[in-house]
């Protein structure tokens, strides 16, 4: 019994971080039509951020709100300097095909990853760091007994809860998450109707590099720091949001949580070297029974 | 000339590539007006909107919108002019429901101030709109779809929302893209009397295939044939007009001005 909440608290607390990265990548491929493989990349670099100013003096208070600006910063100015340019129909109709085009920004993610992990291994150095949690990493005590369930769990899943109730509030409750929604839909449309739709794409980087920040700064107080810490992360969250289905935040939500309750279980019940294979298997299945994700809509792009 | 126009096209030549889809196009549309598009398939109609609503950059030409000169409009900026269109197809967003598409057509981001829209995004901003957008819905007689999502509606009902998106924004010019294709004459006669009441508030400019419904709504008619006008002015006009006649059917004879007059061409 003892066992089972354990694998409970913790696949909550690990899956609310997934829902988080799988978010990030469900918002960017609605709002840009890319899957952005350099996500955590970035997460790593503000976290990076984050940690110098820790280590310096600031609060960890100051180095949290920091990281969650320069994940957003981070976040659009890769869209204009490096997204905008290659999405550009004129500049890329060189390549042959549509799909080719499609696949360009795709590729230029993952050279985006690469180039911030070396560029964090020169600035940061390539070795392991710790970094801090708000919160006691110790179990709660009842009664004298341990429980599997930590102030910093607590955090964790609070400031998700939060993020997600912000991210839903803004996508339906305001003038400029409509316009987000109908520039995921239909962008020729959306530009009839008067919508920027550039500028609402650069906001969905944006929103989705704060998300992933804050992944970020959640994951790497059990995982520590360096600059490879977080592509099993991404990994996971990529797998998330395939299995609740790549076009809906709700599905990414509930993948995160589907993929922490399954890790968390094979590392309790089994051994945590079997993550990996419980991974693939999630991801296969998911591939094979339904293609487009739980929540996925019909006419969704295969990747 | 300018003075007395809401919108006013000179010279207006588009290029694709070897093709010259628009030649030496001109088109004059005066406030509170019908102005009717018609011309065979690939006349190029649609590219006059295209080239209204920034979708087609044109190789040349002038465009004068409420008497002022000025650069062709980029998509984005046509709310600010005043200008709405509707997109053949309808061109409803499906995932959003009806008011939600309505909304749509407010200009909801002015573009002007990107950072005053992101913070002013409040609910009540929303809460304000949604009441304009049930109110254009009300106009168009669409009210009781107000819910529902675009895929649960009749042909007929996506046209009344598409003119209501086209209103909440309240232009001065308003652009109608095959609005009666795929309507039954039941609805056709419906809409041309929603038409003639919007006409109180807007110009309104029309492509269309359906010759009847042109000349009974229709204040003045320009005919195009392979890019260029052949004929324009009223609709007794044109359609006794021998370019038109010729056009239309390949010779200029008395049967074909019966025919044009009334078929569907």
């Amino acid at each position: 019994m003892n066992t089972f909440l354990a694998a409970l608290f913790s696949g909550t607390s690990r899956g609310a971080i997934f829902a988080l990265v799988a978010l990030g990548l469900v918002i960017v491929w609605r709002g840009a039509g890319i899957v952005n493989f350099a996500q955590m990349g970035q997460a790593m670099f503000s976290t990076y951020i984050a940690s110098t100013l820790i280590t310096n003096g600031s609060s960890y208070w100051v180095g949290f709100v920091v990281a969650l600006l320069s994940g957003a910063a981070l976040g659009s100015i890769l869209d204009v300097l490096v997204m905008r340019p290659l999405s550009n129909k004129k500049k890329t109709e060189l390549l042959g095909s549509e799909s080719m085009r499609a696949a360009v920004p795709v590729l230029a993610s993952l050279g985006i990853l690469g180039a911030l992990q070396a560029l964090a291994g020169i600035i940061w150095a390539a070795e392991e760091r710790g970094f801090p949690a708000p919160a006691k990493q110790e179990g709660f005590t009842v009664a004298g007994n341990a429980m599997p369930f930590t102030a910093f769990d607590v955090f964790v899943i609070g400031s998700v809860a939060v993020t997600l109730i912000l991210t839903t509030l803004f996508f339906k409750k305001t003038s400029m998450g409509l316009a987000m929604r109908a520039t995921a839909l239909n962008q020729e449309v959306a530009k009839l109707s008067g919508i920027r739709t550039n500028r609402t794409r650069t906001l969905s980087w944006a929103i989705s590099g704060a998300s992933s920040s804050l992944a970020g700064l959640l994951l790497t107080p059990s995982s520590n720091l360096s600059p490879n810490t977080l592509d099993l992360a991404l990994l996971i969250g990529f797998t998330a949001a395939v299995v609740g289905g790549l076009d809906s935040p709700a599905g990414a939500v509930l993948g995160g949580f589907i993929l922490g309750m399954v890790i968390s279980f094979v590392t309790f019940y089994d051994t945590p070297e079997d993550v990996f294979l419980a991974i693939l298997v999630v991801l296969l299945l998911a591939l094979i029974v339904r293609p487009r994700g739980i929540l996925g809509s019909k006419d969704a792009r295969r990747v | 000339m300018s003075e007395t126009t809401d919108l006013s096209i000179s010279n207006l030549t588009v290029k694709f590539g070897g093709l010259t889809a628009l030649d030496d196009v001109f088109l004059d549309v005066a406030p509170n007006t019908i102005v009717g598009l018609i011309g065979p398939n690939g006349a190029g109609k649609t590219t006059i909107f295209n080239s209204i609503s920034g979708l087609v950059t044109p190789t040349s030409g002038e465009i004068s919108i409420h008497g002022k000169k000025m650069k062709w409009p980029a998509s984005h900026q046509l709310a600010e002019f005043g200008i709405s269109r509707t997109l053949q197809g309808v061109g409803l967003f499906s995932g959003l429901s009806v008011v939600e598409n309505v909304m749509m057509g407010a200009n909801i981001t002015s573009g002007s101030n990107f950072l005053k829209d992101l913070f002013g995004a409040s609910g009540k901003a929303e809460a304000k709109l949604r009441r304009r957008a049930l109110d254009a819905l009300a106009w168009a007689g669409a009210l009781d779809m107000a819910e529902k999502m675009p895929g649960d509606l009749t042909y007929p009902q996506t046209k009344r929302v598409s003119i209501a998106r086209a209103l909440i924004s309240q232009p001065k010019i308003l652009l109608l893209d095959e609005p009666a294709a795929g309507l039954g004459q039941d609805d056709i006669d419906k809409f041309a009397a929603l038409l003639k009441q919007l006409k109180q508030r807007c110009a309104i400019i029309i492509v269309e295939h359906h010759v009847d419904f042109i000349g009974a709504i229709s204040d003045q008619v320009y005919v195009l044939n392979f890019g260029k006008v052949i004929s324009s002015g009223t609709f007794d006009h044109v359609k006794r007009d021998p370019a038109v006649l010729a056009a239309y059917l390949g010779t200029s004879t008395q049967t074909g001005s019966e025919k044009l007059g009334g078929g569907h061409a």
